[in-house]
């Protein structure tokens, strides 16, 4: 995702004007209160300024019920790392992260190689697919907690299928988080699918038949020719389902409020709201959100550049 | 490939898995005709005998919980995607067509601000809108929601502008058109499909999000249908008719303008990711 505002051509007269030193021209200074003024105001004024704040208040024991507030320095992080509650949200979260990043990606590549034709079929099945990503996160987890309720559809059947004892999918600890990360996963399939089945639409016919003639079979065909083109849909695919999965909110505030037994299901996104906005401890909360920042940009920044490598052009 | 020696299996494969995928929709769907009892005990048997019960209900209540949190919602959406797409669009094309080191400044911040989880910036957001006065208000949560989602919008024009060539804004501007007129007359009408996959998205997430109204709006206030059915679960912990009939409201006009619009949907989706 190269970002390229330089490309565009220089008409003479403008480059002229703007190595005038020193003044900005009034064209362009009006130009820019009109187009990009408001729209970057208002993202300055509720995300970069935020960000501001939140680092400002990680510095300190900003808690609103519990004046004053006081400088603290770096202490809010020092305490993170020394937090069982946090150690445990940053496991949660990155056991929740990677099953996510890979569950969708797999089986969407599946599903996609598998709808991968034509006809009223394929395109309404793939309707189908989709349906889940456009219904509320709070509709898919009602719904997902009936259904793997103790006495829910699914150990019903499961019961009638002769098992005794079928598992408390939301209420054992030890299950909890597996059952969240797959309807988190089951949300964003559908995603994966449309977005594997416009690459796998972009693969030209031409050079899976040049393989087949060279006597290349279908698995071959499959890795040395559709694999690599689909670089870019799986390097699309990947981010969003790592920044999706790393801010998992709803499901489990929905589902299982962090729990069951302590903090099992609790993320770091979680965390950070149930510390700041239910706790109050607002400066704590802080350095938490901005730790997590770090995070998130970090793995977002690795994964573009550990994929965009391997795309390949035609 | 050809699927020559069992041309019946790929569709019943993909039959039996898509299954899965309309489990929700389904469970909804018997649920709302169902008695509250029923709801609990079978919740997926099928409501023999149906009633309509639980949607008059939810429709006749005196706190009138249904169709002022509608109300909310809509007027909250359509300002939302329609602030956002003027404001995105009109700072795409000037991120787009300036040369400036600022504007790629503004750009690489912008699209940070694809990936900033909204409970890193909620807290503050609150003091935010508390010192514009706009604190549990629904002006307060579009602000809110214009600054969280232009990144998106200008992600999708500025990608989309590269494709536009910029000699007919110069044609224009040679004729003595304003930049004003320019944008408004050339630019605009030429990024109706990029308009058009904004518009959807942004309607879509914005309709479904939960925790920005829940924090935002607060709970004297009113609620967004979304938030509202996280309420309802709390309140009528019993009650699963009014929840199961809120859903199926909520969920229904999402469902339709789905349905008529996927061709967009997927055009949206698809425009970055075979390009890269």
């Amino acid at each position: 995702m190269a970002v390229d505002v330089k490309t565009t051509p220089v008409p003479a007269s403008a480059t002229l004007r703007s190595r005038r030193p020193g003044r900005i021209p009034a064209e362009r200074l009006r130009s820019f209160a009109a187009f990009g003024a408001p729209g970057l105001l208002i993202y300055a004024c509720f995300v970069l300024a935020p960000i501001a704040i939140s680092f400002g208040y990680s510095l300190t024991n900003h808690n609103p019920f519990n004046p004053p507030t006081k400088f603290v320095g770096l202490e809010n992080y020092r305490l993170l790392f020394t937090d069982s509650e946090f150690l445990t949200s940053l496991r949660v979260t990155t056991i929740l992260t990677v099953i996510v990043v890979i569950v969708p990606n797999v089986a969407g590549l599946g599903i996609a190689v598998l709808l991968d034709r034509k006809g009223w079929l394929y395109n309404a099945l793939r309707t189908v697919f989709f349906t889940p990503m456009v219904l509320s996160s709070v509709v898919v987890s009602i719904v997902w907690t009936r259904m793997l309720d103790d006495e829910g559809p699914v150990n019903q059947a499961l019961r009638a299928l002769g098992v005794d004892q079928p598992p408390g999918w939301l209420s054992d600890p030890r299950l909890a988080l597996y059952s969240i990360a797959t309807i988190l996963s089951w949300q964003m399939l559908g995603f994966c699918v449309v977005v594997y089945l416009a690459g796998l639409q972009g693969v030209p016919t031409e050079l899976a038949e040049a393989a087949s003639i060279d006597g290349a079979g279908p698995m071959r065909r499959f890795w040395s020719v559709t694999w690599p083109l689909l670089a870019p849909a799986l390097t699309i695919n990947t981010v969003v389902l790592l920044i999706s999965a790393f801010k998992a909110f709803d499901h489990i505030q929905v589902i299982t409020h962090g729990g069951p037994g302590t903090g099992t299901t609790a993320t770091i996104a979680y965390n950070v709201l149930q510390t700041g906005l239910v706790a109050n401890r607002q400066g704590y909360a802080s350095a938490m959100a901005i730790v997590m920042l770090v995070i998130i940009a970090a793995a977002a920044a690795v994964t573009l550049r550990v994929l965009n490598r391997r795309e390949v052009n035609l | 490939m050809k699927d020559a020696r069992a041309p019946w299996l790929r569709p019943v494969v993909a039959l039996i898995i898509s299954a899965f995928f309309l489990v929700p929709l389904y469970m909804i769907l018997v649920n709302v005709f169902k008695q509250g009892e029923e709801i609990t005990q079978s919740p997926s048997s099928l409501p023999v005998p149906p009633t309509l019960a639980n949607i008059t209900g939810l429709l006749s209540r005196t706190d009138n919980l249904f169709w002022a949190s509608l109300v909310n919602s809509i007027v909250v959406t359509t300002l939302s995607i329609i602030l956002l797409t003027v404001l995105s669009a009109m700072l795409g094309h000037y991120l787009a067509r300036s040369r400036s080191r600022w504007a790629r400044v503004a750009m690489l911040l912008l699209l940070a601000g694809l990936m900033i989880p909204p409970q890193v910036i909620l807290m503050p957001v609150t003091q935010v809108l508390r010192a514009f006065g706009l604190m549990t208000t629904l002006q307060g949560l579009v602000l809110f929601n214009v600054g969280y989602y232009i990144p998106f919008g200008v992600f999708v024009f500025t990608g989309f502008l590269r494709g536009i060539p910029i000699e007919l804004e110069e044609a224009a501007a040679i004729d003595g058109a304003s930049r004003t007129r320019i944008f408004w007359r050339v630019v605009f009408p030429l990024l109706r499909p990029a308009t058009a996959s904004v518009l959807i998205f942004l309607g879509v997430w914005i309709w479904n999000d939960f925790i920005d109204p829940l924090v935002i709006l607060g709970p004297s206030q009113g609620t967004t249908i979304t938030t509202g059915i996280y309420r309802s679960i709390g309140q009528y912990q019993a009650d699963f008719g009014t929840v199961f009939a809120l859903m199926f409201l909520a969920t229904l006009p999402v469902l339709i303008f789905y349905l008529f619009l996927q061709k967009q949907f997927v055009k949206g989706l698809t425009g970055g990711a075979t390009k890269g």
